[in-house]
Order: C-alpha cells, then structure tokens, then sequence
C-alpha cells in the first residue's frame, strides 16, 4: 500500500517568549492508503494541530508534510486550496454545514466548486446521501437534523469531492455515545467499501476501539504508535 | 446558481439588518431621484422666467445696444430680420421693441426707468405681458395708453386713468419730447427690479416719439423647441448675426444665470456623492457585521476548498443582490414620489435668484435616466462599498477562525 500521509519532524509553537507553548514537536509519522487511523491523547495534547497541518489549514514552524509524496509547503495560497478541495474531505466537531443551505444543496456546494456537471453533482448527492443513510432528509436545512443527522450530512459532504484522505477532528464530541459510535461505524463501513483514507481525532474509548491504527499523541509528542487486527 | 441561491439566502440570516440597510440605500436613490427631479424644476423655473417673462428666447439687437440701452443703436432693418423669423420654421414668435431710457412723471411724483414700446399682438408670443397684467387691460394699440409695473405705480402714486408724463430724448437729434399718456393697466412680473423700472406702451406710439420712424431697437424672439437657444449653430442666429446686429439666445444674453444652472447641476452630483459615501458606510458595517457573525463559516469554507476568489464573489453577490433589492424599492418609491411631486408641486414660498422669481410651487422633473442611470450607480457603489469586507472574508485563516468558533 501507498503512503498517503506522511510527517517529518513536524514542530508548531503558538505564542511568543515567555508564553510560547510547543504544541507539536518534531512529530514524525506515515499513513498508508485505506487505513483507519486514529489519533488519540487528551484535550491539549495536540491532536486537531496535527490534522490542521495535515490538512494545510496551518503552517508548522519546522518539519513538511508530504500528501500522496508531494511537500503541501511548496504549494502557493491557491494550490493548496485546490488541492484541499480535491485531495482532502475535512469533517469538524461542530458539524460545520451551511445553515441557509439544505443537506442536498451543503452536499453538491464542494462539488460546485470542483466544477463538476449538475447533472452529476445530482447523482453523486443522491449516492452520498444514501451511503450515510438520508435518503429522503436531502431537502432539510441543518437546523432541522438532529446532531447525528448533520454529523453524516458532513460526512457525506466530505466524501463528494471524492477525496484521497479524510480528515475528521473529533467528529463525535458533540454527539451522544451511541450515536457517535454509528457514525464511526458509518465512517468505518465506507473506508472498507471505498478504501478511503480516514484520520480523525478523539479521546472517546469507544470510538478509538474502532480504528485499525492509534497515534497517541501526548504534549505534542508521539508516545505510541499502535497498529489493531480489526 | 448554488452561488446566488447561497447568496441570496445569506442576505436573509438577518433579516432586520438586511431590511435595515436595505431602505438606507433605498432611501439614498429616492433622494437623489427627488433632488435630481427639483434641480431639473429649479433650472426650468429659472429658464422660464428669464425667458417668458420678456427677455424672450434670443433677441437680436445692434451691438453695444444692451449695455447702455443708447436709443441710436437701433436696428435700421428691422422688416427684413422679421420677414426672415417669420418664414422660418423655427421660430414660434418674434416682438420688435423700442427701448427708451426716460423719465416717467404723473401729477404727484417722478422716477427714470426704460419704456418698452411693443407691438401689443406679436408681444402674445414672446412675453407674459398680458399675463401680468392683474388691474385694467393690456394693450389695445390705443395711442396713449399705458401700462406701469405695480411698484413704479405706487412710487408715482396713480391709478388706472391717471396722467403720466414721458420724457426723453429723440434719436439722432436728443432734442427732449414728451408725451402725455393715461394709466390704462398694472403689471406685476414679480421681480423687483422690473415691477419699480419698467414701463409699456404701444410701438406705435414710441416710434414716433422717439423719431425712430419705422426702426426698433430690440426683436424678441420665441423658439418651437426652446433647447434650440441655446445651440450656437443654429442657422436661424448665425444667418442674422451679420455686420452691426447680433443675435444671441438667452445663455449669452444672461451669462450669470447660465453660470447658475451649471451650478444647479453640480448641486445634485453634490448631494449624490455625500449620500453615496454615506451608504457605503452603512454597507460596508453592514457587510462586516455579516462577516463577522460567519466567520467559522467562512474558515470551514476555505477549509474545504473554497479559494479567496470565491470567497470575494460571493460577498459581492450578496452585496449586488442587496443593492438590486434596494433599487427595486427605490426606483418604486422615487417614482411614485418623484411623480407626486412633478403634478403637486413642493412648496417654495416666494423667493427672487438673480432677477428671477421663484414663485410657489417647484416642480419636480421626471426623466426615464433618473430610473436607470442612478439605480446603476447605485448598484455599482454598493458593490464597491463591499469590496473592502469581501477582501476581509477572503484573508480569513482557516485554522484561526475554526478556533475562533471553538
């Protein structure tokens, strides 16, 4: 299997001085095609940092990351949001949809952006939703979905692009235990159908029983790498 | 269409604000709309009374003559230049006039002022004489009537059939002739000056007392299309402006009032731009204060791809869309308003600009521009107004606005 993910010697600091906080430090790790990855460690222990420069949504202050063997620091402003949008589906803790759009329309705006035919956003809108299990809650604004409901519009909306990596940051704090854990089991379902990269952060026992892999991260310092027989 | 769908629903996440500053650049069309329809009235009040009152449209007289109002600068062929507006076709009315500086003098008092001797009939077509005229007759083409302007009355202390004395001096010879003549009409033109300065009496009669057999020493002239005064080529002035005689429309006539006019029309630019930096304000705090609320939005928007540029277009949008809002309801409102205003009138009591009478009601001005020139601008304006915020959105860090929202 191909690397996908890999960090080398990846360091951030936020604050200045005295005040300097390192939150990651020289953190090294790979990730492999279709593994299911978790990274564990509690709050603080720095964990969305690390998703963050995965995803190129931050720049670390030492070290690369390689995505599919290419360095994101190289890239200009607007590669990189090119490449995120094609590469890279994000799912956030706090759901993230658009309010003023239905969970059809949150679905088809990534694709919109790509560029991709209405007729085939349609059917790929129509796919995702029933990979995440909505068929028939597509025209629903987010306020009218439960918590689970808006966390699989997310999903699904991260899946459009059809992206090599999934990236999800604690994507079962705001939910209850059990449907936390059928959204990990969603999540779990289409990386084995769709051999789809899948990182995500928690710190939730139950959810992290669910990864093939777990990175613990501690002080912004890998403390153990382990690999699961799922 | 996802985009103006997203957009246009944006706009309603506030409904208040979005309303809120929706009537103020509402408000900013139907202003400069209405202000636009007034200096259009204003300028064509202040045209009409320098105009129709009785300088007329153009006039031909012998050059110098209007400087001094020397009685031997007449026009020594007048038949011809009446026979040429006459035929043609862009000429609605022409007066031949003398013009005699004299003292005018009844049995109680006496005063200088210019006596008009007009053609009481070709008069109808050029001034508002008869118009003015609010006690006894106008002109009958009687030998000795005459009509006073209401102040130069009460200075003389007459009334309608009193004796009034003219004295002045005859051309060529200035030998000093008088005539007798009786109160036959008041006139009231309304500016000051005119009403204590100037007397009319038939051209009949001032030829002959002035010894100016057959000459005039002024023609008035009226246009079927006003606007065509003001064109320097027009055949019609250009073929009489030959050797000593000039012919001039009214803006070389009155050169001030034509300063005023332009002035009049950097007035609405004037207004327009103060009201336009005003909007953009509002627009601009509104656009913000819409940023701000969605700035978690916008970080995951860039987050999953949406590049600075789109970012930029969609606030854009969403401001264009404001502003189109905003200009439905302004170009309804100023209408309604604007047209109210332009059979009603608004009132401006009673007021004299360099000799001209304001008098009454102003009446605004429709024009088809006014509805589609200005909501234009103002479209363009609000647009602009929110490049500023969209450049703000668009610079949004992903990661600092996800912990932001945190």
């Amino acid at each position: 299997m191909k690397t996908v993910i890999e960090t080398k010697d990846l360091v951030r600091k936020f604050g200045e001085a005295e005040t300097q906080v390192t939150a990651l430090s020289h953190v090294s790790t790979s990730i492999k095609e279709g593994e299911f990855t978790a990274i564990i460690g509690p709050s603080g222990s720095g964990k969305t940092t690390l998703l963050q420069l995965i995803g190129g949504l931050d720049e670390p202050d030492g070290g690369d990351v390689l995505l599919s063997g290419t360095n994101i620091a190289n890239m200009s402003g607007k590669q990189l949001s090119d490449f995120r949008r094609d590469h890279i589906g994000f799912i956030f803790q706090s759901y993230n949809l658009i309010p003023v759009l239905s969970a059809e329309e949150n679905i088809e705006y990534i694709m919109l952006l790509q560029g991709v035919s209405a007729a085939e956003r349609k059917a790929r809108v129509r796919e995702m939703l029933a990979l995440v299990g909505l068929e028939g809650l597509g025209d629903r604004r987010p306020a009218q979905l439960s918590g689970g409901q808006q966390q699989r519009v997310a999903v699904a909306r991260a899946m459009a692009s059809k992206p090599d990596i999934i990236l999800a940051d604690e994507p079962t704090a705001n939910l209850d235990s059990t449907t936390g854990i059928a959204l990990l089991d969603t999540m779990r379902d289409l990386n084995a159908q769709l051999n789809m990269t899948f990182v995500f952060s928690t710190h939730d026992q139950k959810i992290m029983d669910r990864a093939d892999r777990l990175i613990h991260l501690e002080d912004g310092v890998i403390q153990l790498d382990e690999t699961r027989q799922s | 269409m996802l985009s103006l769908k997203l957009a246009w629903r944006n706009l309603f996440r506030n409904t208040r604000r979005t309303l809120l500053t929706c009537m103020l650049v509402t408000s900013s069309l139907v202003v400069i709309i209405l202000v636009d329809g007034i200096m259009l009235g204003m300028i064509d009040v202040m045209v009409g009374g320098i105009t129709k009152t009785l300088e007329g449209e153009a006039q031909v007289n012998r050059k110098g003559f209007r400087e001094n109002f020397e009685p031997e600068l007449f026009l020594s062929d007048p038949d011809t230049i009446s026979l040429a507006l006459a035929t043609d076709a862009r000429v609605a009315g022409h007066a031949p006039r003398v013009i005699i500086g004299s003292m005018i003098a009844s049995p109680f008092n006496t005063t200088g002022g210019l006596v008009y001797g007009v053609d009481a009939n070709s008069e109808l077509g050029v001034s508002r004489l008869k118009e003015a005229t609010y006690e006894g007759s106008y002109l009958s083409g009687v030998k000795r009537e005459i009509l006073l302007g209401k102040l130069m009355a009460e200075l003389l202390e007459v009334s309608l059939g009193d004796r009034i004395i003219i004295t002045a001096a005859q051309v060529d010879t200035s030998e000093i002739t008088q005539e007798l003549f009786r109160v036959t009409g008041l006139f009231e033109f309304g500016p000051e000056e005119m009403d204590q300065s100037l007397a009319f009496i038939n051209l009949s009669a001032a030829q002959p007392l002035m010894g100016m057999n057959g000459h005039v020493h002024q023609i008035a002239i009226r246009f079927v299309d006003p606007e065509d005064a003001k064109n320097k080529s027009l055949p019609t002035l250009i073929n009489l402006n030959k050797g000593d005689v000039e012919a001039l429309g009214w803006l070389d006539l009155q050169p001030s009032i034509g300063g005023m006019i332009e002035m009049s029309s950097y007035a609405s630019a004037i207004v327009g731009a103060v009201l336009f930096v005003l909007t953009s304000l509002g627009v601009i705090n509104s656009m913000f204060m819409s940023i701000y609320e969605r700035i978690y939005e916008f970080g995951v928007a860039k987050a999953i791809g949406t590049t600075p540029r789109q970012i930029i277009t969609l606030v854009l949008l969403e401001a264009f869309l404001l502003a189109l809002m905003a200009c439905a309801f302004g170009i309804l409102i100023g209408y309604l308003a604007s047209s109210y205003f332009e059979s009603n009138g608004i009132s401006m009591g009673r007021m004299e600009m360099s000799g001209v009478l304001l008098d009454g009601n102003m009446y605004t001005q429709v024009r088809p521009y006014q509805f589609v020139t200005f909501p234009i601008y103002v479209t363009l304006l609000t647009v602009a107004a929110a490049i500023y915020p969209a450049i703000f959105a668009s610079r949004i860090v992903p990661s600092r606005a996800l912990q932001r929202a945190l």
